[in-house]
């Protein structure tokens, strides 16, 4: 950011948004090739990309995710250049009982991402909402679970855990394994994605790019919801569900649509409300402050010029992610080949600096430690680190929103019934939730 | 303290023949030689760092950026920005009070916000006393607003907190919680007898986003959170928490004004500040430094640009503390009253 300085408004935020979804990109890559997700945005990608990698299929899943990625990002700016008004208004009818219904909606989802053991799962989900309890309370402001500690009273940092849970327990767990390749030994063989990939994922795109496009405005919404909501849909819908978590396409190309296109539409609110909906979104509006910019409905009419030139910007990066990205595939696959005993100090190494850059906080890195153990042992008793960040990841806005809409009720819980977008998002929870049981009960009664 | 008087006063001394007349007579050239010549030999040998204790791209990093660039250019040392984020700054705070050296290389930009973390949350390891001001930056006052097509479009600053007081409970306001946000209605309520509805928010961003969805019926903010929807005619302020009238809204009358009062202060003040104990010889160098900066046309209008109201009069070390210091009492008798300090 402070490279912004120097530049032209257009230029820097360009700049600013550029890395912002490459680094939406690059999380991936290390999802699918050694397990350990970027940023919270491409866990979902893990969970069939690694197993894509593990059979051979590294260069595919790459591929695959490129691609998705940038026909997602190019259809939400076309949606946004042309629905950006329209849309504005939408992101406002939002206010904290509809996000608590969109919160609820993105736990149940949670639910339907577990693997194995559902009760296992939903332990995971309850200690991720426990841990994000950690901190000052969001509502009155009381220390929570700090024990007095100055550097606990801001929580985990996000981070600090999603680096902790995946990339040191996976460290950790690959040690133990006797450092096998096993990647490496299933032989890397395509590179690039069949005719029948191509036939599996082209509707998981449009579907994920649809999907994260609404999520993206939304101020509650965001990359990370919209990711797994879109792996939740997949696996719903599927015709046979058992494939995923086993290396399903369909299961990488929908998440990781959804993430770029929520990238993409997540500028709507910012330019037209001045509204960040994140950390990122937030330091690109202070880089338009600076520049003298100020995001909001009048930006469009005072500077025309920054508004166009940064969507046009998104267009241009969107193609150039493809363009460096899809050569580069052949050389992050021979990455897998550098043994494990060379590889993962490294990304210990990359772990450390990373954690610690983000705030530079030394706190942080015991936080990554710490969650690095915890992740481990949980792991080798087969909890699942997915749901345990996600609804970790969910749990503030819930709670917050939930609380204001107590605040704001008069009646209670009947302030959700009053409105008809928290009705319907509510409705299709309790859908979801009921299918899932049934699922389950009809499981069983076949079993007997 | 007795020490700090006598440190900010050697300052102030050596800083003041220095300042009075440079926004006059004086041109670039002489400026930046006086500050030269008050330069230690052995100091800087490294750039400065200023501590920002919120993340970037808020209105106190804007100004730590935009502060630390016009150093460079009146002293020609260099100054990096670095946040140490958490907590909602208790944890910046606490390194800057407690942690960090007191060489001059490492200061802080901090806001008055910095008043409340001392007095209710730094839980007796730190006070103000741990630092010492440099120089003074900014200020914004916090403003009532209202939606320009809501159900109270029309109503006044009195009309709301008088709706308040006949029907409590009733009127939405959007507040931060345990933050200056939040002071100002408690204030309110405990000078008026007004009982709102206070809905938590995140910040003033979401707030102003709330009173224009119609979720809350009335939202505080700070200039800079809502200037362009009210170039949109989107919101309407209603009054302004600061000491004097916003030079940007000649129009809006401060609470004050409306309430007859004269203690309803809030917003953010923000100031470069240092830990407590740094050679003099450096204090003065930096003081003149960043007086020099403080003092550009240029970063003045960077300031405006961010709805802040850069003030000169606060020239020295030993008038920011003064004034900072009448801030602070103000606060910490609201947080007797309303019962958050014994």
């Amino acid at each position: 950011m402070p490279v912004t300085f120097a530049l032209t408004p257009v230029a820097s935020i360009a700049m600013l948004a550029a890395m912002f979804y490459g680094a939406m990109y690059g999380g991936s890559t290390t999802s699918i090739l050694v397990n350990i997700p970027g940023e919270a945005a491409s866990v979902v990608t893990c969970l069939d990309g690694y197993q894509m990698a593990k059979q051979g299929r590294a260069g595919v899943a790459l591929g695959m995710a490129a691609i998705g990625s940038f026909i997602a990002g190019t259809l939400s700016l076309v949606a946004m250049t042309f629905f950006s008004p329209l849309l504005t208004s939408a992101a406002l009818t939002f206010g904290p009982p509809e996000n608590f219904a969109l919160m609820v909606l993105g736990l149940v989802c949670t639910i339907l991402m577990i693997q194995g053991s559902a009760l296992k799962g939903i332990m995971m989900i309850g200690l991720g909402l426990l841990l994000a309890t950690v901190g000052i309370d969001l509502v009155d402001g009381k220390e929570r679970f700090t024990f007095g500690s100055v550097d606990l009273s801001a929580g985990f940092d996000l981070v600090a855990v999603v680096i902790g849970l995946f990339g040191v327990s996976e460290i950790l767990l690959n040690v133990e394994s006797a450092i096998k390749n096993e990647v490496v030994a299933t032989r890397i063989r395509e590179l690039l994605p069949t005719w029948q990939d191509w036939k599996d994922s082209w509707k998981p795109i449009l579907r994920g790019s649809g999907l994260g496009f609404l999520l993206g405005v939304i101020p509650g919404g965001g990359p990370v919801t919209a990711s797994f909501m879109s792996y939740a849909v997949e696996r719903r819908i599927a015709k046979d569900p058992t494939r995923f978590g086993k290396g399903a396409i369909e299961g990488l190309a929908g998440p990781e649509s959804a993430n770029n296109a929520a990238v993409a539409s997540g500028m709507i609110p910012l330019m037209s409300l001045g509204l960040p909906g994140n950390a990122v979104t937030a330091l690109l509006m202070g880089a338009l402050i600076i520049q003298g910019v100020q995001p909001g409905p009048m930006m469009m009419s005072q500077h025309p010029d920054v508004f166009w030139g940064v969507i046009a910007s998104m267009y241009v990066g969107n193609v150039f992610l493809l363009i460096l990205n899809l050569p580069l595939i052949g050389l992050w696959v021979q990455l897998l080949r550098v043994p494990y005993a060379v590889l993962f100090p490294i990304i210990l190494l990359l772990a450390v600096v990373g954690t610690y850059s983000a705030n530079k906080n030394f706190f942080d890195l015991y936080v990554m430690i710490g969650f690095g153990v915890i992740g481990y042992v949980l792991r080798k008793f087969d909890y699942e680190m997915g749901p345990l960040l996600l609804s970790f990841v969910l749990a503030p806005l819930l709670e917050q929103s939930l609380r204001q809409s107590m605040v704001m009720s008069s009646e209670g819980f009947a302030i959700f019934l009053a409105r008809p977008i928290t009705v319907t998002l509510l409705a299709i929870s309790l859908a979801l939730i009921l299918l899932v049981v049934k699922r389950k009960v009809q499981t069983k009664g076949d079993a007997t | 303290m007795k020490r700090r008087a006598i440190c900010s006063l050697i300052a102030g001394l050596l800083a003041a023949p220095l300042l009075l007349p440079v926004a006059h007579a004086q041109t670039e050239a002489d400026v930046k030689a006086q500050v030269a010549k008050l330069k230690p030999k052995d100091f800087p040998t490294q750039p400065i760092e200023l501590t920002v204790v919120y993340p970037a791209g808020g209105a106190v990093d804007v100004s730590a950026r935009h502060v630390g660039k016009y150093f460079e250019k009146w002293s020609g040392q260099k100054a990096i920005v670095n946040n140490r984020t958490g907590g909602a700054g208790i944890v910046g705070h606490t390194y800057l009070a407690t942690q960090a050296k007191n060489d001059g290389y490492t200061l802080g930009v901090v806001a008055s916000l910095i008043f409340a973390d001392s007095m209710l949350r730094s839980q007796g390891r730190w006070t103000l006393d741990n630092l010492e001001p440099i120089a003074y930056l900014n200020s914004d006052g916090l403003n009532a607003i209202v939606s320009s097509e809501g159900p109270y479009k029309d109503k006044s600053f009195k009309d709301m907190i008088e709706l308040a007081k006949q029907k409590p409970n009733t009127i939405r306001v959007a507040t931060v919680p345990n933050s200056v946000f939040e002071y100002l209605v408690d204030q309110l309520e405990l000078v008026t007898g007004a009982k709102f509805l206070k809905v938590p928010f995140q910040g003033g961003a979401p707030a102003i986003a709330a009173v224009l969805g119609n979720h809350v019926d009335m939202s505080i903010g700070f200039h800079v959170e809502f200037i362009s929807m009210l170039e949109a005619k989107k919101v309407t302020p209603i009054a302004v928490a600061s000491a004097e009238r916003s030079p940007y809204l000649p129009n809006v009358p401060t609470v004050n004004e409306i309430l007859g009062r004269k203690d309803v202060i809030w917003g953010a003040t923000r100031w470069v500040t240092a830990p407590k104990g740094i050679p003099a010889d450096r204090k003065a160098y930096l003081v003149a430094a960043f007086n020099a900066a403080v003092r550009d046309p240029e970063l003045q209008a960077e300031f405006r640009k961010l709805g802040s109201v850069p003030d000169t009069r606060f020239a020295t070390p030993a008038q920011i503390a003064e004034h900072l210091n009448r801030l602070a009492t103000l606060e910490r008798d609201f947080y007797v009253k309303s019962g958050r300090l014994k």
